[in-house]
């Protein structure tokens, strides 16, 4: 039993009222009994129907019991092994497990809800309606916080219904825990002998324990995996004797975190020099992996005085937008750069990626694209060649070593320079700001007051709504306009989530409603500009936020289509010289439209619209913020241009 | 039509604007062009106002001059398609749009409403515009 283990789970209260097996059948056969009896007991019932029962028999009741024997007064397993197995989630931190529920986990599940002082808390059980929504949960949570949220599957048919997420995960690269039920006695075709084979090309790394110790070693082995670079999702499959056993005074072993390392010292020392020696430094910041990696990298920027770019308006764990030395800096000719998960001329680090695992994971020979060693010269996911000194080594590792030399080797006067030029940067880092974002508004006000409602005028209205709240805009924006790029401020490591991954629909609902699974303890709101075509996949999701009370604003970038797929057609017809007439055939949904509020509605969460007319757009999405702010998550149906 | 040809090629190339004064006249039916603009997929990528991923509006674009540019525009648009998916703008040969509803479309080009109020005159424009003053705070 480990140190944190909880002891409360016996639930023998002997003020409490025991109701065993036996008592409930003893019960309900004395009910049918009653009911029986009732007709004569109470002569004047008006209802003939009650008059033609008589009591059952013996055998009838058997029958409606389901001739169920009586268990022995004892219980049979005092210490199952999925109390141990949630014990483990515990001590790794795991907050929360997404799940459609499935007989080949059922006694993790019944873990989850009993075990513990309060039950189902770290992690508590997320009711999914789809296994594509669980994984995307999880992807929204890990990309988020940084670290892994759990998805749990049923057998056979949770894992392929889960596979376009992990997928989605595996191209993202988003560190998340998978566990599969396998019932090898149950029903013959949720089971098979290598569970994980179905999803291990686009894996990180897979066990099928066979023992419940070793299966708590695989639990703490996938949470290290998933967190260490190659980060990515992992999956335990793990079997039903295992988690029912009895586990008598087993011990969950203490878990260790993972130990990711970073560059050495003396390569650490050489680029801190430089940083130092540089008049005018540049730290170019990509996708780091954890907020403690963006913290870290805001002090080394600080430390050396460098002006900074960041990738935060594309994506999670970048350097703050706002702060004040990123930007174009007082003086754009740099005389040396650091590119930290970004390009430099100079040197950069890149930690390796899941493409690195494709010669391990691959062992059907799949070959997906984007993974390939092959991979053709030209089109989206090309490989390209980087500039400079590229090191591969993960660069969140690495940063507190050079800092840390940075600091050690800084001379007063270095010091004194930095400082002036800090507050040069800053300076001409927020006329650039203001320069940028005033042209952006000169863009985006575009048929302001046009109907349907422009994209643009979406993402503005929602600015001065949630600029002074804690929020994570948590889906793709990129089929609707990307706006928030220009007009919003990135500040947070989790400011944008970024895109699907694999660019698969289906994905951003359910990721925003892990990121609002992040977000509901910590006193944030989630922003979902939902896409109508991907909503439309696992609209589900709209009753799991309701159910948990996420704070989730969805408004609907409703353009009645599968836009990019109908421009695509568009112009197919139009170079064959066939008209562009038809090309709405198979690429937009209308006759008839879908009515999103009643879809929330049906739901459970409370909506609004269709709004056309965009003078009511403001007012719906202040309505909107102040449900999600109170813990209702809203929904608002607009109907908009199509991008 | 060699001559003219070119000038689309170049109309489209250069940045060439054009101004209101230098329009040609309208003979078309906008009402008619309207529901050719949303029937034949126009709205896709200009919006169903003239604002889209390639404005109509306000961009002074010689290829709006008259309505034999843009008719000549429209049939010389690439007809051979590459491999790959393209959102580029398609090609309308006369026997999908002929002269007649190439001239309803343009003249409901001609008739969209400019929509582009003073950022001051917007409250939602001016908070964005002013929120860049605010201090950062991590």
């Amino acid at each position: 039993m480990s140190n944190s283990e909880d002891k409360s789970n016996d639930k023998s209260n002997p003020e409490s009222p025991k109701v065993g097996r036996r008592g409930f059948l003893k019960g309900a056969a004395a009910g049918a009994a009653a009911i029986a009896v009732t007709p004569a007991a109470n002569a004047q019932s008006p209802s003939s129907y009650e008059t033609t029962l008589s009591a059952p028999t013996y055998q009838q009741i058997e029958r409606d019991t389901g001739m169920i024997t009586a268990p022995s007064p004892d219980r049979s397993v005092l210490r199952p092994g999925s109390d141990l197995i949630v014990q483990a989630l515990k001590d790794m931190g795991i907050e929360f497990v997404a799940s459609n529920n499935g007989s080949s986990f059922e006694g993790i599940q019944e873990s989850i809800a009993n075990y513990g002082s309060p039950p189902n808390y770290m992690p508590e059980f997320i009711t999914c309606l789809h296994e594509e929504t669980s994984v995307d949960m999880a992807n929204g949570y890990g990309k988020a916080e940084g670290k892994p949220m759990c998805a749990m599957l049923h057998g056979t048919i949770g894992i392929q219904h889960a596979a376009m997420a992990i997928y989605q995960a595996f191209y993202s690269g988003t560190p998340m825990l998978l566990i599969a039920g396998r019932d090898d006695g149950f029903i013959q075709a949720h089971t098979a002998n290598d569970m994980a084979a179905m999803v291990r090309p686009f894996t990180k790394w897979d066990a099928q324990p066979k023992t419940l110790p070793e299966c708590l070693d695989a639990l703490h082995e996938a949470y290290r995996q998933a967190m260490t670079p190659p980060t990515g999702p992992v999956l335990v499959v793990i079997d039903m004797e295992i988690q029912k056993e009895e586990a008598r005074d087993m011990v969950v072993p203490a878990f260790q975190p993972p130990v990711i390392d970073g560059i050495d010292v003396a390569t650490a020392r050489d680029i801190a020099q430089s940083l130092l020696d540089a008049n005018n430094p540049r730290i170019n910041v990509g996708q780091l992996r954890t907020p403690e990696g963006v913290a870290a990298a805001v002090k080394l920027a600080e430390v050396v005085g460098a002006s900074t770019s960041t990738s935060a308006t594309q994506g999670p764990m970048s350097f703050p937008q706002r702060h004040p030395l990123c930007g174009p800096g007082a003086d754009t000719n740099n005389d040396f750069v650091l590119g930290l998960e970004s390009e430099s001329p100079n040197i950069s680090l890149f930690r390796p990626t899941v493409e690195s695992l494709t010669q391990s994971r691959d062992d059907m020979g799949v070959g997906f694209g984007g993974m390939r060693t092959n991979v053709p010269a030209s089109g989206r996911g090309a490989p390209r060649q980087r500039p400079g000194t590229v090191m591969s080594i993960d660069a969140e590792g690495s940063i507190p070593v050079i800092t840390g030399e940075a600091m050690r080797l800084i001379s007063a006067n270095q010091k004194s320079k930095i400082e002036a030029r800090k507050a040069n940067h800053a300076s001409a880092n927020q006329s650039a700001y203001v320069a940028a974002l005033k042209e952006a508004v000169a863009e985006k006000k575009k048929g302001w007051d046009l109907s349907p409602v422009s994209t643009a005028r979406i993402y503005a209205e929602l600015w001065p709504l949630i600029k002074d709240e804690d929020w994570c805009l948590a889906s793709p924006s990129n089929f609707s306009g990307g706006h928030h790029r220009q007009l919003w401020s990135h500040n947070k490591p989790y400011s944008y989530l970024g895109g699907q991954g694999a660019a698969g629909m289906g994905y951003g609902a359910g990721a925003c409603g892990g990121a609002a699974l992040a977000a509901r303890g910590r006193n944030r709101m989630v922003v979902n500009v939902q896409t109508d075509g991907d909503m439309n996949y696992t609209p589900g999701v709209l009753w799991s936020a309701a159910h948990h009370q996420l704070p989730m604003l969805t408004v609907m970038h409703n353009n009645r289509a599968w836009h990019q797929e109908l421009m695509f057609i568009q112009y197919l017809a139009g170079v064959r010289g066939r008209g562009t007439d038809r090309a709405h055939i198979g690429t937009t949904l209308r006759d008839p439209f879908i009515d999103y509020a009643k879809m929330a509605e049906a739901y459970g969460m409370a909506g609004e619209g269709p709004i056309e007319d965009p003078t009511l757009l403001a007012a719906a999405l202040k309505r909107g913020v102040e449900s999600v702010k109170n813990g209702e998550p809203y929904m608002i149906d607009v109907v908009t241009q199509p991008r | 039509m060699k001559n003219l040809t070119l000038f689309v090629i170049l109309a489209f190339l250069l940045p060439v604007t054009v101004s209101a004064q230098q329009m040609g006249p309208v003979t078309g039916d906008a009402e008619n062009g309207a529901l050719l603009f949303y029937q034949h997929g126009c709205y896709g990528c200009h919006g169903y106002s003239g604002y889209g991923r390639q404005d109509l509006n306000n961009t002074g674009s010689a290829i709006l001059t008259n309505e034999v540019i843009f008719r000549a525009y429209l049939r010389g648009r690439q007809n051979v398609a590459p491999l790959l998916p393209s959102t580029a703008m398609p090609n309308y040969p006369a026997n999908v749009l002929n002269d007649e509803l190439v001239s309803n479309i343009y003249a409901y080009i001609r008739s969209m409403p400019e929509n582009l109020p003073e950022s001051d005159e917007v409250a939602t424009l001016r908070a964005i515009l002013e929120s860049a003053q605010e201090p950062y705070t991590p």
